[in-house]
């Protein structure tokens, strides 16, 4: 079975018959029915690490909401972390029957906007409340950036889900200034059923725990990644690892004062790394000319970076990034034990 | 209709009764509840401010006031078109007359006030004398709650459910005796638009989490007050009835009230977060990582200790990612004390798990001020806290609807003139 492209249910059938004489067997294989994954791998790296499955995902829907577009998807509930302070805490799917997602972008650029709105799903079957809460930001190896929980559905039917995301409370530089600032909604009609779920593909890896990631995922909607270092605008100073994130740091004098434009990334698939705390010092001839945090702001050439204005930045100058908080965004499996340590970035400038 | 009295715990019994109201409902929560003999009142013992409640709450070991357990609060229409009568304000002075002649004012009795809203004032030509009512608004980029616009408000509070559920019975004209005083209703003059039940108090928001919004393993703990499972109203943490009351002005011992209807969504709250996270959201990342806060929050004392949270809020959000509920509330000071004085309680209305967030203070600014340093956006800009997310307890309620109201001294609150 591993390694090879299958269905969940493919999957637990062939479980299921083999267990079938094994008694000792027992206790995992029912761990492993009711949450469809195998057991978290022991020795996982300090990086981001080939996941021990790989889950395919279902459309809902994509529909205009004002300015925005906002798109609506599923797949198997599945564990995640979310962000404790000084670590991680891992989130068990429990009786969840799916994980639901929903990613918003602008239809212009096609930037994904993992920013801060305040978003909000609610779920009803036949005019009754199924489930309401505020998702968690999150990050995934084949999606990117999106909005994701775990949720217990009232089994097959027909769904209405109502997404609603606040204005964004973010800076908005360039074409965007002025825009996202209206909450806006979206209505999803979902037609459910666990045998359309058990549907989705399902495949475990050979190579999980390995360093790496998964492919993004093939879909219709835009991903959450950042311009690569040729498509920044203004001059690219360097780039630096930190907890296997990749900063690129660029200066653009679009505006007419140069801005510092900070850049994290996931390696590999290149997301945007948001719900960071970074600040940044420069200095010239051993004095600081510059020292202060840097604000997170989207643009449509930037993409979701973190920025400052600055005087003027010189051959020579020395910059330091400070992460101050590691991203509190949640993560789905390989991206849990990455991004969490975060070294300074220092680098020359050119 | 009647509640089932078969495999129900008498607290949650009684809870039930409050939210169902109603005559029947009464007869069950006395049978059930079995107070003992209530002190009959005098009005002529009861305090110039309506909102006068601390001295007849009950304290806990820490000194903090211990809110009645169950409240009702009525929302009502002045049942004719334009200003009140003469006529009117003596049948409402006496049925309040009436209240506070059945009952003791304390937490065994009967504490009550009644208020008055911007859609009251606006019935008459003259402008709202020395003080300033708004309409109730939107106050977060993030909520869209509709406004509650009844003329008037009554909130009632007793540790007994019979006694709530009596008083309300007999505001409405329903009964003739309470307690066995003669008593009458304002329903001539009112019309009841709505109604809002509630609890607070250890064991009760246990017995009552069968409700949507908290997951169906039973999380709430038996000594929790609240749904969320910490204390609150921390007598340090908390306004005095002084400074919430209005020093001027002919509604000079009046204060104003802001209540809020709020969902909770409990589910990520109990099944998904650990218990430092709660710890973290609801007070201040330092209260997690030095285990600070045991079991429910008594051990914090007379209050949630902030003092040991980091001082600059801006910088704790921007280096743990996470800022407390109680450390953002806490900023809106004035003269290094808070500024509203919280006697919110939770609910199981409409079988959903809420909070209806009523809270006096002495101008409604205090309240959106306060609302506003809850919702951290200035923490948050430029730090990696979200919006709701990680920042305090935004993630797990929606604000439903808000109203605000005046609430004049007792010797106006039978219909206000607006500047008598």
């Amino acid at each position: 079975m591993n390694g090879s492209d299958a269905t969940r249910r493919a999957v637990l059938g062939g479980i299921g018959s083999v267990g079938l004489g094994s008694l000792a067997g027992c206790s995992g294989l029912f761990e492993r029915q009711s949450t469809g994954e195998p057991p978290v791998l022991e020795d996982r790296p300090n990086a981001v690490y080939y996941p021990t499955h790989v889950e395919g995902m279902e459309m809902i829907g994509m529909t205009d909401a004002g300015d925005r577009m906002i798109g609506l998807m599923y797949s198997y509930a599945h564990r995640f972390w979310t962000m404790d302070v000084g670590g991680v805490e891992r989130v068990s799917p429990g009786d969840a029957d799916v994980h639901l997602m929903a990613s918003i972008w602008d239809p212009d650029s096609k930037r994904v906007l993992p920013v801060r709105s305040g978003l909000s799903m609610t779920i009803t079957k036949n005019g009754t409340e199924v489930d309401s809460r505020t998702p968690w930001t999150m990050l995934s190896q084949n999606m990117g950036f999106h909005y994701g929980d775990n949720v217990v559905l009232d089994g097959d039917g027909t769904y209405t889900v109502t997404v609603e995301t606040g204005g964004l409370s973010i800076q908005r530089l360039g074409d965007f200034e002025g825009r996202f600032d209206d909450a806006v909604t979206a209505e999803f009609e979902w037609e459910y059923s666990e045998a359309a779920r058990d549907e989705i593909s399902f495949r475990e890896l050979d190579n999980a725990g390995e360093r790496g990631a998964l492919d993004p995922m093939e879909m219709s909607m835009p991903r959450s990644a950042a311009p690569a270092n040729s498509d920044l605008p203004g001059r690219v100073l360097g780039s630096g690892e930190s907890g296997d994130a990749t900063v690129v740091v660029a200066v653009d004098e679009r505006d007419g004062n140069p801005s510092l434009v900070v850049s994290p990334r996931t390696p590999y698939n290149r997301y945007v790394l948001p719900q960071l705390s970074l600040s940044a010092t420069l200095s010239r001839d051993g004095e600081t000319v510059f020292e202060g945090p840097l604000s997170s702001a989207i643009d449509p050439e930037r993409g979701y970076h973190y920025g400052a204005e600055v005087d003027v930045v010189e051959s020579g100058d020395d910059l330091t990034i400070t992460v101050d908080s590691s991203p509190q965004v949640s993560r789905h499996e390989g991206y849990e034990t990455a991004f969490l340590s975060m070294a300074d970035i220092s680098l020359t400038v050119e | 209709m009647r509640p089932s009295e078969r495999g129900v715990s008498r607290r949650e019994f009684v809870k039930a009764a409050v939210a169902i109201g109603g005559s029947a409902a009464l007869s069950a929560c006395l049978d059930r509840e079995s107070p003992p003999d209530l002190q009959t009142g005098d009005p002529a013992a009861v305090p110039a401010r309506q909102h006068a409640w601390n001295d007849a709450l009950a304290r806990d070991d820490h000194g903090n006031v211990r809110m009645a357990r169950h409240h009702v609060v009525l929302l009502l229409d002045y049942a004719d078109d334009g200003t009140p009568d003469e006529s009117d304000r003596e049948t409402v002075d006496t049925a309040l007359r009436g209240l506070e002649r059945a009952y003791q004012w304390d937490n065994e009795g009967l504490l009550f006030t009644v208020g008055y809203s911007p859609a009251y004032f606006a019935r008459y030509d003259a402008a709202l004398a020395g003080i300033d009512v708004p309409q109730p608004e939107a106050l977060a980029p993030f909520e869209d709650p509709a406004p509650d616009e009844p003329d008037a408000i009554v909130h009632l509070a007793s540790d007994y459910g019979s006694v709530v559920l009596g008083a309300e019975e007999a505001l409405l004209g329903e009964r003739a005796q309470l307690n066995g005083v003669d008593v009458s209703g304002l329903d001539t003059v009112f019309d009841r638009t709505d109604r809002r039940t509630g609890f607070i108090g250890a064991g009760l928001p246990a017995e009552n989490q069968a409700v949507e919004g908290i997951p169906d393993d039973e999380p709430v703990d038996e000594d929790a007050p609240l749904f969320m499972g910490f204390k609150s109203g921390f007598e340090k943490n908390q306004a005095s009835e002084d400074s919430v009351t209005i020093t001027e002005g002919p509604f000079a011992d009046g204060t104003t009230q802001h209540l809020s209807k709020i969902t909770l969504h409990l589910d990520q709250w109990y099944e998904q977060d650990s218990r430092s996270q709660r710890v973290a959201k609801m007070f201040c990342p330092a209260h997690a990582e030095e285990d600070r806060v045991e079991g429910v929050g008594d051990n914090l004392g007379d209050s949630s200790q902030l003092g040991e949270c980091p001082a600059h809020v801006e910088e704790d959000a921007r280096t743990s990612g996470m800022i407390g509920h109680s450390q953002k509330a806490a900023r809106a000071r004035e003269d290094d004390a808070p500024r509203i004085l919280r006697r919110d309680f939770d609910s199981t209305d409409g079988g959903q798990a809420g909070l209806h967030f009523l809270s006096i203070q002495r101008s409604i600014t205090d309240f959106v001020e306060t609302r506003k340093a809850m919702n951290g956006t200035d923490v948050s800009e430029d730090a990696s806290v979200g919006t709701r997310l990680n920042n305090g307890i935004l993630q797990y309620m929606t604000v439903e609807r808000r109203g605000n109201y005046l609430l004049p001294p007792r010797s106006l609150r039978a219909l206000p003139r607006p500047d008598p």
